[in-house]
């Protein structure tokens, strides 16, 4: 029922996906799911998530962002987090959100930049 | 002899003289109505204003024949009004024969000032209650003051505490001196977080050759922090390590593999701006 709250498009084969505030679970699962059929379909240098609007973060949604980092890398993509908030951020070194195959960015601008460097078309 | 000398000090009160006492209260009157930063007042049992000084006038905005004969809630706050507390200040008086605040009054003019107000009750001498006497200084002044000297010491404790400044276009500094404890290591996660956004900086340089020691739960806050930094998508360059720090890190077991870490904050700056690919050229001699 949720899962039209979230919309993957793909710019110049990245795919971009902004969160909304306060993502209910069914949201966190369909952006895994869609995230990864979007990567099949377009073959995608990778993912940018926008996290800018978001203010409350929980372990579940914490552990699907780092799970999905890890499914992009997989399939060939790498994975951007964008725009996160100073009180999610200390929220997130509290839930040991995970990095290691993660890239993160001051806003979605950078990371536009972070991939045309290091992932080229 | 005795006479001359007093006489050179000014005001003379002879006491065994029968005028004297209606010098002195003359002079007395004379004070009540020339004094400026006392509003003298007297009110009735009911709290009707009854006499008012110059210096009430002054302070207070009205008129003597604005005010005589009206309640004394009128110098009052809408909302100490509504809670009853004019009437609880006559009683207080009433009852322990004093009553002393420091409260917010009005003016005639609706504008509020910060009052000293002292109610004092009068009785005569079987007793009965005529009235109260009334002494307001108006505080404004020393409240303001008092106030931005707060603000100040507030302002400078932070700065010192954990102080982030910009030091390059997209980058920010943090000078750590003293010991980081818990406390402290949360200030400095928050207001770098909070700098780093609101100046957009990618590179945050956090220097720590003030930090006289490290333990590891220093240590761990530092990696906490640099982790934070990460997520908000800018990263940490750590400078600063001097040779006892680094052996302490390494004893510790503190993994920082994946921190940039340089020993001088000069090397750290080079670091931050080759992030930034920006570089630094000496301007040609001639």
């Amino acid at each position: 029922m949720h899962r039209e709250t979230i919309t993957v498009i793909k710019v110049r084969g990245v795919l971009m996906v902004t969160m909304p505030a306060d993502p209910d679970d069914a949201t966190i699962s369909a952006l895994q799911e869609k995230t990864l059929e979007a990567m099949e379909e377009y073959e995608a240098r990778g993912l940018i998530l926008d996290l800018s609007r978001v203010d409350t973060l929980d372990s579940y949604f914490a552990r699907t962002v780092t799970e999905t980092g890890k499914m992009v890398n997989l399939m060939g993509g790498q994975t951007i987090i964008a725009g996160m908030r100073p009180a999610v951020a200390i929220t997130a070194t509290q839930l040991g959100l995970n990095l290691a195959f993660i890239r993160t960015a001051l806003g979605v601008d950078q990371a536009l930049d972070l991939m045309s460097e290091e992932h080229p078309v | 002899m005795n006479k001359a000398s007093s006489k050179s000090k000014g005001v003379v009160i002879e006491p065994q003289e029968t005028r004297s006492s209606e010098a002195s209260g003359d002079l007395l009157r004379l004070l009540v109505e020339n004094i400026k930063e006392y509003a003298i007042t007297i009110l009735d049992p009911e709290g009707m204003v009854t006499s008012w000084s110059p210096s009430a006038e002054k302070i207070k905005g009205y008129k003597a024949d604005e005010i005589v004969g009206k309640h004394f809630s009128a110098f009052h706050t809408p909302e100490d009004v509504a809670s009853g507390k004019p009437e609880r200040e006559l009683a207080a008086a009433a009852k322990d024969g004093r009553y002393e605040d420091e409260t917010w009054r009005v003016r005639k003019d609706g504008t509020r000032f910060w009052a000293n107000v002292i109610l004092t009750a009068l009785r005569d001498k079987k007793g009965n209650l005529l009235g109260y006497g009334k002494v307001t200084r108006d505080l404004t002044e020393r409240k303001r003051a008092e106030e931005q000297i707060r603000q100040q010491s507030r302002e400078i404790l932070e700065m010192a505490t954990v102080p982030v400044v910009q030091v390059w276009e997209g980058i920010v500094l943090v000078p750590l001196i003293g010991v980081l404890d818990s406390e402290r290591s949360q200030q400095l996660m928050e207001k770098l977080l909070e700098r780093i956004t609101a100046t957009s900086s990618p590179v945050a340089l956090v220097d720590i050759t003030g930090v006289p020691t490290i333990d590891t739960k220093t240590a761990q806050h530092l990696v906490e922090t640099i982790k934070a930094v990460r997520f908000v998508g800018a990263d940490v360059v750590l400078t600063g390590v001097r040779p006892a720090i680094a052996q302490t890190l390494v004893h510790l077991g503190i993994d920082l593999s994946n921190v940039t870490t340089r020993s001088s904050l000069a090397a750290g700056l080079r670091v931050a701006f080759g992030m930034l690919h920006l570089c630094v050229s000496a301007e040609s001699a001639d």
